[in-house]
């Protein structure tokens, strides 16, 4: 009993920090209909740059986590202008665009190890302390991370269902000529949607790294994940996406508990395989 | 008199395709026009135009004395030149209610909302009826009311209204003419194009007909040709190209 609930509780932060990251993707996909592969690596420099402030500049956890959201909010906003921007309209761009944003990974990766280099940081917890959930011990960190990811997630659904703002994103990915038509300008609504997914993904960073350790290659193992939850929930709707995040951070951890770690990506990856034959609009989507 | 639109020599296309051939149109302040002619000639293109979804490569366009020649589309919207494009389909998963509210997008737009959201609800009360219902769910004509809607959410100071009743049944079609006039008869100046010559003579002040690119003829509402001529106008013109 104890070790199933101490799965449940595993499972719970590692759907957390799924439903941050997938959900950067989702939005990124609805408004541009693209994928972008470097959102690991902006996770990577949410970490680092919260560390430098933090750690380097002695300013404390706080100010490093948001300017490490921040800055990396402003590198996805720099990505979708030099990156991707450039090929809209272009009959091959969903394959141009994977290209130029698995470029700026490498770049990101690259830069990260000329910058900070390859010895492992970590940053303090944001709250010290242990916090019991379920009977299972984890520290208050981790759950700060567990009751943060839904009240995100809702202020982004609420921005893009609420407000005049956020519905332009998703109008923009319906009919950009229709929006246009609107007022909605079309390039700031793109630029608007990578930045806040790419802040996501630094805030989702900025958290993990005290956590896990903070490495230029921190963030491709999160992306792949992401890659499986937004295939499961079917790309585009916030909802399904957050719901598949959770599902993936369960059946994780339970085949940790039960397979062990060396064969749970196996696996993953292999229902992933599935969902694409039998459900390719993800277990959640329509036919 | 005073010019509210005035466009002068204006060639626009698609890559290297040239559709509009230096056209000249105008609206006077106070009054509205129609465009009419024969299929692909031109007059959806020199909407998108004017609303600066494409840029025109000579000519120009001012409107209420501003040139706005090459204005990117929300410059044109804010300005309150707003264009309801033939076969709007808008956002298929965008409720009513939320896509008439995203349509008072601009500043301007937006501080008048309220009370224009209730006037398009008392002008089309099938909208009123479906507010929560998904665009993509709509008929046809539904879909063309909802584009109107939006259209007067974004505050027109001309509205140009592209084929409105395309493709509808002769039942709506006359619903949405009525409700056409009753937005003109609010003072909102309109340019629109239909195949239904009758109807933009009892619309408009004046009309154009667009042949390959050029205005061929000009045409008074006040002494208009008899329902032969314009027949014989534009079925003359369908089998001359
Ligand atoms: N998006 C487009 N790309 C390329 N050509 C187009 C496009 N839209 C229209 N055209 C062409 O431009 C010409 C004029 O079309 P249009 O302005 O829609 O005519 P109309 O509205 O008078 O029927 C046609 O030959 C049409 O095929
Ligand atoms: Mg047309």
């Amino acid at each position: 009993m104890d070790a199933l609930l101490a799965t449940l509780v595993s499972g719970l932060v590692l759907g957390s920090l799924y439903a941050l990251m997938s959900s950067g993707l989702s939005l990124v996909w609805t408004t541009l209909g693209v994928f972008n592969f470097s959102h690991g690596a902006l996770m990577m420099v949410g970490a680092f740059v919260a560390w430098t402030i933090s750690e380097v500049l002695g300013l404390g956890p706080v100010v490093g986590i948001l300017s490490g959201t921040l800055a990396a909010g402003l590198i996805g906003v720099i990505i979708e202008r030099l990156l991707v921007r450039p090929f809209y309209n272009n009959r091959n761009m969903l394959l141009i665009t994977a290209m130029t944003t698995l470029a700026a990974m490498v770049i990101l990766e690259r830069g990260a190890q000329m910058i900070w280099g390859a010895r492992l940081k970590q940053l303090p917890r944001l709250v010290p302390g242990e916090v019991q959930i379920l009977g299972t011990t984890i520290s208050a960190h981790e759950a700060l991370l567990i009751v943060l990811a839904p009240l995100i997630l809702v202020a982004l659904w609420r921005f893009t269902v609420m407000t005049n703002r956020g519905r332009s994103l998703r109008a923009v990915g319906q009919n950009q000529d229709s929006a246009a038509l609107l007022g909605i300008d079309v390039p700031v609504a793109f630029a608007l949607a990578f930045g806040i997914s790419a802040a996501l993904a630094g805030l989702t960073g900025a958290l993990l790294g005290s956590i896990r350790f903070i490495t230029p290659t921190m963030g491709s193992e999160p992306l792949t994940k992401a890659m499986i939850v937004v295939i499961f929930g079917g790309l585009g709707n916030l909802g399904a996406t957050a719901g598949a995040a959770y599902l993936i951070g369960f059946i994780e951890a339970f085949l940790i508990f039960g397979l062990g770690l060396y064969w749970t990506p196996f696996v993953l990856f292999l229902l992933m395989i599935l969902v694409l034959l039998f459900r390719p609009n993800g277990v959640f989507g329509g036919k | 008199m005073r010019r509210l639109l005035d466009i002068t020599g204006l060639r626009a296309g698609y890559g290297a395709s040239r559709v509009l051939n230096g056209l000249s149109v105008h609206i006077d302040e106070g009054e509205s026009i129609g465009l009419f002619g024969p299929n692909g000639h031109g007059k959806s293109t020199l909407l998108k135009t004017i609303s600066g979804l494409l840029r025109p490569t000579a000519g120009s366009i001012a409107f209420d004395g501003n040139d706005i020649t090459t204005q990117r589309p929300p410059a044109v919207v804010a300005a309150g030149l707003i264009h309801a494009p033939q076969g709007n389909t808008l956002f298929g998963n965008m409720r009513i209610a939320e896509t008439l509210e995203l349509a008072a997008f601009s500043k301007r737009a937006k501080a008048e909302a309220t009370r224009r959201i209730e006037e398009v609800y008392v002008l089309f009360p099938r909208l009123a009826e479906r507010k929560q219902q998904f665009a993509r769910t709509l008929s046809g004509g539904e879909r063309q009311m909802l584009s109107i809607g939006c259209a007067l959410m974004c505050a027109p100071r001309l509205l140009m209204l592209d084929e409105p009743t395309l493709g509808l049944s002769p039942k709506l079609k006359e619903e949405l003419a009525g409700a056409i006039a009753k937005i003109s008869k609010t003072g909102v100046p309109l340019i629109v194009v239909e195949q239904d010559v009758e109807f933009l003579l009892s619309l408009t002040d004046r009309l154009y007909m667009i042949e390959h690119g050029e205005v061929v003829r000009e045409i008074s509402s006040a002494n208009a040709p008899d329902h032969e001529e314009v027949m014989r106008l534009y079925f003359g013109a369908e089998g001359a190209h």
